[in-house]
């Protein structure tokens, strides 16, 4: 895994912002993006690259793959560069990306500082409703049972986490690259745009019932679909994810 | 030869690390004196089960009949391998174990050498006539300061793979982004399980050698509590956010066992990991410790080779078994800081 590192030239004392790509891996496009919030911000933003050739799973931690450990490493690499950054990250992540950045989040809630998941295709719901890697209900093999020990272990300290959830209002489309079953759809709903909704209920209610209070937050994006460059340009969503302000801890 | 030169050219051993060589200024031979502790320079006089010493800087040493090499004076409980007392006889005594330390052996496996033996020199003395001592260069006590939480490693015996389960969930916890400081409680003093945890990526390394001890066998209690203490409070200091603890040998071992059953260790520790040898040892260990009011959160060890062992291990106990690659998981390594209270938010 690659990474850009866009240190600003002035910085501040937030924390830094990991921007984690989707399925067409725009780690590039994505960091152009972010380029000018982070010299406006003083945030460091970091932006690794999975390829496709080393990482054609990456979405999330699996017996094929430790994406989880790979962005550890990066993270590590990045604060014995520049110490002042040492501390827990502000994870950015569309499509593909959020579904790591969530389950990232859930299994080292102590490096997350802060989530905000763009258009997830599905989610880990933090309760027992459906099947790991779904939700946290017992899954069907013995990775599932041990991630699944490791993500309840983990549970309560990742639902402090301020969350921000962001999805396109026109973001409903079943296309090809949207998992698509019975259960799934029962579940989460049909679409992306529906699942950030069943996800920040569930978050929120997840919170709740552990007497923590609710830190998800679900944003809409009017008339925006799946793309990630248009939300960034016409819908300022690189501004909206520097400027989010919630209880930070 | 003066006494400098013979001392510049022996070779002192591991448990000697933290003394200062410019203390020394004299010898004696009134070993009947000689006390757990006090350096005792000796000359190699027929090599046995030990063929090298152990050197502060961490490397192995050949040693050969006619070398002279400076050790503390020290007891020895290696079930593997020697019993020995810290008892030094003018006319020769043993080197019981090779990280420097030298008394008279009472008992010895029988798959092993008999251990090699050396021919007192002398008693290191100090200016004053004092004899030299680990003791005398043991950490300080530190004040009262946020204690790091810690996590104790206790196994059915020698050799069931605690210190790999302390160095893996070392690892792990430092890929999990933690400062995590290493300590083996009892034993007896050697750079093996020291580099392991080192190695391993520990921010902080001790063991009661740093207290002042060459082996915590036959000490009292109250002293290896007191190092303890000391070894972890010196980790906080270090700016290490957790420690792994290891406390050598077995459950039934008589400092082990003491250790366990004083309701202080209970307090002390914030997570228990059990290293066993296969599934009866595991149950008989966890229904032990049970009976001490303690239950470990996970069983590792020899027993984690097997999935059939380890089946058999979780049914009866119902704790999970963790091999030394989940140990060194930072995803599972997590749990344990979680579960010890380290990244836990603000409650709403």
């Amino acid at each position: 895994m690659s990474a850009r590192i866009i240190r600003p030239a002035a910085v501040s004392d937030a924390p830094p912002l990991v921007v984690l790509h989707g399925i067409s891996r725009n780690a590039g496009t994505l960091a152009r993006l972010f380029a000018s919030e982070a010299e406006r911000t003083g945030r460091t933003i970091i932006v690794p690259h999975f390829s496709s050739e080393k990482w054609p799973n990456f979405q999330r931690p699996s017996k094929a793959a430790r994406p989880d450990l790979a962005l550890l490493a990066l993270l590590d690499l990045v604060a014995a560069e520049y110490p002042d950054i040492s501390g827990p990250v502000d994870i950015f992540g569309h499509s593909g990306g959020a579904q790591l950045a969530h389950r990232l989040a859930m299994l080292y809630p102590h490096r997350v500082a802060a989530l905000h998941l763009a258009a997830a295709g599905w989610y880990c719901l933090p309760d027992d409703r459906m099947p790991y890697p779904f939700g946290l209900a017992p899954g069907k093999d013995a990775f599932s049972a041990k991630m699944l020990r490791q993500n309840n272990t983990a549970l309560r300290d990742f639902l402090h986490i301020p969350t921000w959830v962001y999805v396109g209002t026109e973001d409903v489309m079943r296309d090809d690259a949207l998992r698509k079953t019975p259960s799934l759809d029962a579940g989460q709903g049909l679409h992306r745009r529906a699942r950030a909704h069943t996800y920040v209920d569930v978050l929120n209610a997840a919170a709740s019932s552990a007497g923590i209070s609710p830190r998800a937050c679900l944003i809409e994006l009017t008339g925006c679909d799946h793309d990630v460059v248009r939300a960034i340009t016409q819908n300022n969503l690189a501004v909206r994810v520097l400027e989010a302000r919630g209880p930070r801890i | 030869m003066t006494l400098s030169d013979t001392l510049d050219q022996a070779k002192w051993t591991f448990s000697t690390r933290r003394v200062d060589r410019a203390r020394v200024a004299a010898t004696d031979t009134n070993f009947a004196a000689a006390k757990p502790g006090d350096l005792i320079l000796a000359h190699v006089d027929k090599l046995g089960q030990h063929q090298r010493v152990q050197l502060p800087s961490g490397r192995p040493s050949l040693i050969f009949p006619g070398d002279a090499v400076v050790m503390a004076c020290g007891a020895r409980y290696a079930p593997d391998q020697f019993e020995g007392i810290a008892e030094i006889d003018p006319a020769g005594a043993d080197l019981l174990a090779g990280g420097g330390c030298i008394g008279r052996m009472v008992a010895r496996n029988s798959r092993i050498k008999p251990a090699t033996r050396l021919v007192p020199a002398g008693r290191l003395l100090d200016g004053g006539g004092r004899a030299v001592n680990l003791s005398q260069f043991a950490l300080s006590p530190r004040p009262a300061a946020p204690r790091p939480p810690v996590i104790g490693i206790l196994g059915t015996s020698m050799n069931s793979g605690k210190t790999l389960a302390t160095a893996r969930l070392v690892l792990g916890l430092r890929r999990a982004g933690f400062r995590v400081g290493a300590i083996k409680a009892t034993g007896t003093g050697a750079f093996g399980d020291f580099n392991e945890y080192s190695d391993s990526g520990a921010q902080y390394v001790g063991d009661f050698t740093d207290a002042g001890m060459v082996t915590t066998y036959l000490e009292p209690l109250d002293r290896i509590k007191a190092a303890t203490e000391t070894l972890i409070a010196e980790a906080g200091h270090r700016g290490c956010d957790i420690v792994v603890m290891e406390v050598a040998d077995g459950l039934l071992q008589r400092e082990t066992a003491a250790i366990i059953a004083d309701p202080w260790f209970a307090g002390l520790i914030s997570g228990l990991v059990f290293a066993c040898g296969d599934a009866v040892a595991a149950a008989g260990g966890v229904s032990h410790l049970s009976r001490l009011g303690l239950v470990p959160d996970a069983l590792t060890g020899l027993v984690s080779c097997s999935p059939m062992a380890s089946a058999e291990a979780q049914a009866a106990t119902g704790l999970t078994v963790l091999t030394k690659e989940d140990l060194s998981d930072p995803a599972e390594a997590t749990g344990f800081a979680l579960r010890a209270g380290l990244g836990r938010r603000e409650a709403a």
